[in-house]
């Protein structure tokens, strides 16, 4: 853990997050506390918290992808929305960015478990701007009054069927024009397709949806059987 | 006349897309009054403001949150909102213990963990002890042996008292009392146990009463928790559930065309256990069935199962046994 050492880690993505060899680190919103055990790097007037790119599947995409890093992350002030945002590790990070150096950022953390809102409602205490929320991706109709303006960044991770469709639909209606959608694609959660027909009817989906397709991540070595879809706001809205 | 709502703002637009009336919400309630609001919107009825213009203008039309259409948020609503959005989600998570699935399954849990603590916690005993009583029966009224282990004050008035020969070796004080004190764990955890099982019958009776009359409570608890819960059990194909709890095989079937399992959890019911093997798979397939109508009885609380009804599926099971008295020939089979 938190060994002080005044040097900042590798080299800037943006204010918020630099990359080194071994995954990302974004400069904590709320230092003092680590949420999940992570490393935590001392620095001037805060500390980095290294993101675990083992635990998180925009971590390790910003590492696998092809393109610049940094396109794949909302920028500080913005408003995001997270659907199937679990105890809330990834939710953090991507908190310590919107949020970064008090700026007004909002997170708007979805899921459908009890037990994970839990450790949602605990981590936004500590966090402002940080807005939890127990529902169903698929029902936005209960909680998109939380979420009075377009996002910037959608991700998703709900691992269930109909993964692509909750996604689209969730752009079609929550992605603001310019903004950025990934998807985060579980191949086991779609009963009977492999990875390569399954990334093919996705592309499909998203094409007949009208979204730009950017790039397709694959996580393996990280996160196994596991694709992340990333793409540019809805065309006209 | 068009009307367009959210949580915070009500707005009458007329045909040519000027805006008629509006209100807002000012703040009343504090948080409180946000959540309120934010609970109402979420189940599609109007809030207060909205119900107001509806009532001034009842030609209008209520359309669904659009875009454009309503004021922004002013930075006060938008502190009321993160606020009322912590609320709720407590609230939601307070909730979940009204789930009779979730305190269901850790009740059904807990039993298995301590039901598998308790047989680990006999055996070892039993072996340890008759080690040093050779002519123990290791096998007959191993609760009763552990009972009087832990009452005994030493090794030797134990034996005389179970009747058995004198030990030839005696352990040691301290390892004496471990030794004792392992008995008496062994009654204390059996205690624990029973009364696991006793609140579990009680919770199966209340959430599953039409499958708890028709499989016993434990059974039907077992079911529901492997499946998943209610909801998700009532909506298995009842080949489903005669299959839960034999994954492994069925998987292992579809993999590598071994023959399918013939009944999961259902195995412990005495009209499939009990029954010969040539007619268990037909018992089962039976009992399955039967299973997931008492499942849909009690998702979708309908009349529970009486036991005249269990009477007739007992009666079915017994005339399939009866039209079954001999194993299948193996002529003319594979």
């Amino acid at each position: 853990m938190g060994r002080g050492s005044a040097k900042p880690p590798g080299r800037p993505l943006s204010d918020a997050v630099r990359m080194d060899g071994s995954g990302p680190w974004t400069w904590s919103a709320n230092p003092g506390q680590s949420v999940y055990n992570e490393t935590i790097r001392k620095g001037k007037h805060g500390e980095w918290r290294r993101w675990d790119p083992r635990r998180s599947k925009v971590a390790s995409g910003l590492l696998r992808t092809t393109g610049a890093p940094e396109r794949l992350l909302p920028s500080p002030g913005e408003h995001v929305l997270y659907l199937g945002a679990g105890h809330g590790t990834t939710v953090s990070h991507i908190h310590d960015v919107v949020c970064h150096d008090g700026a007004p950022g909002r997170v708007v953390a979805v899921d459908l478990s009890p037990r994970c809102l839990r450790d949602l409602t605990r981590l936004s205490r500590a966090r402002p701007g940080l807005v939890p929320v127990l529902g169903d991706a698929r029902r936005p109709e209960g909680w998109r009054a939380l979420l009075p303006r377009r996002a910037t960044w959608v991700f998703q991770d709900v691992a269930q069927a109909h993964q692509a469709s909750i996604f689209t639909s969730a752009c079609e209606r929550f992605l603001a024009p310019k903004g950025r959608g990934l998807l985060s694609l579980k191949v086991e959660s779609d009963r009977g397709s492999d990875a390569g027909a399954l990334r093919a009817k996705v592309e499909r989906e998203l094409a007949e949806a009208d979204f730009a397709l950017e790039e397709v991540i694959n996580l393996e070595g990280f996160e196994d059987k596991h694709l992340l879809f990333v793409v540019g706001g809805p065309p006209s809205a | 006349m068009r009307l367009f709502h959210d949580w915070y703002v009500a707005v009458l637009i007329n045909e040519d897309g000027v805006e008629v009336d509006r209100l807002r919400w000012a703040g009343g309630g504090g948080v409180h009054g946000a959540v309120e609001r934010l609970e109402r919107v979420a189940q599609a009825r109007l809030t207060q403001e909205a119900a107001q213009l509806l009532e001034r203008f009842p030609e209008a039309s209520v359309e669904p949150v659009g875009e454009g259409e309503l004021p922004e948020l002013t930075p006060e609503d938008l502190t009321y909102l993160d606020r009322a959005a912590v609320r709720l989600a407590e609230r939601g998570v307070a909730e979940a213990a009204g789930d009779l699935d979730r305190r269901l399954e850790h009740l059904h849990r807990a039993m298995e963990e301590v039901r598998q603590a308790s047989n680990v916690r006999l055996s070892r005993l039993v072996e340890w002890l008759g080690l040093f009583l050779p002519d123990l029966d290791l096998d007959q009224d191993r609760m009763g042996t552990a009972r009087a282990l832990g009452d005994a004050d030493d090794l030797g008035s134990l034996a005389r008292q179970l009747g058995l020969q004198t030990p030839m070796h005696l352990p040691a004080r301290s390892e004496w009392r471990s030794l004792r004190d392992h008995g008496a764990a062994a009654v204390e955890v059996q205690a624990r146990l029973d009364r696991l099982e006793a609140a579990l019958r009680t919770l199966a009776e209340e959430h599953l009463p039409s499958l708890s009359a028709l499989v016993g409570p434990m059974l039907a608890a077992r079911l529901c928790v492997g499946a998943g819960g209610r909801a998700r059990l009532a909506k298995l194909p009842s080949s489903t559930v005669q299959v839960l709890g034999a994954e492994k095989a069925f998987f292992a079937h579809l993999k590598t065309g071994s023959p399918p399992p013939k009944h999961g959890f259902l195995f412990t019911h005495p009209w499939v256990m009990r029954s010969p093997q040539w007619v268990r798979g037909k018992v089962a397939r039976t009992l399955a069935g039967r299973c997931s109508i008492a499942a849909r009885l009690d998702a979708y609380e309908g009349t529970p199962m009486t036991a005249a009804d269990v009477a007739e599926v007992e009666t079915k099971v017994l005339a399939i046994r009866a039209a079954h008295p001999r194993p299948p020939s193996r002529k003319g089979g594979r």
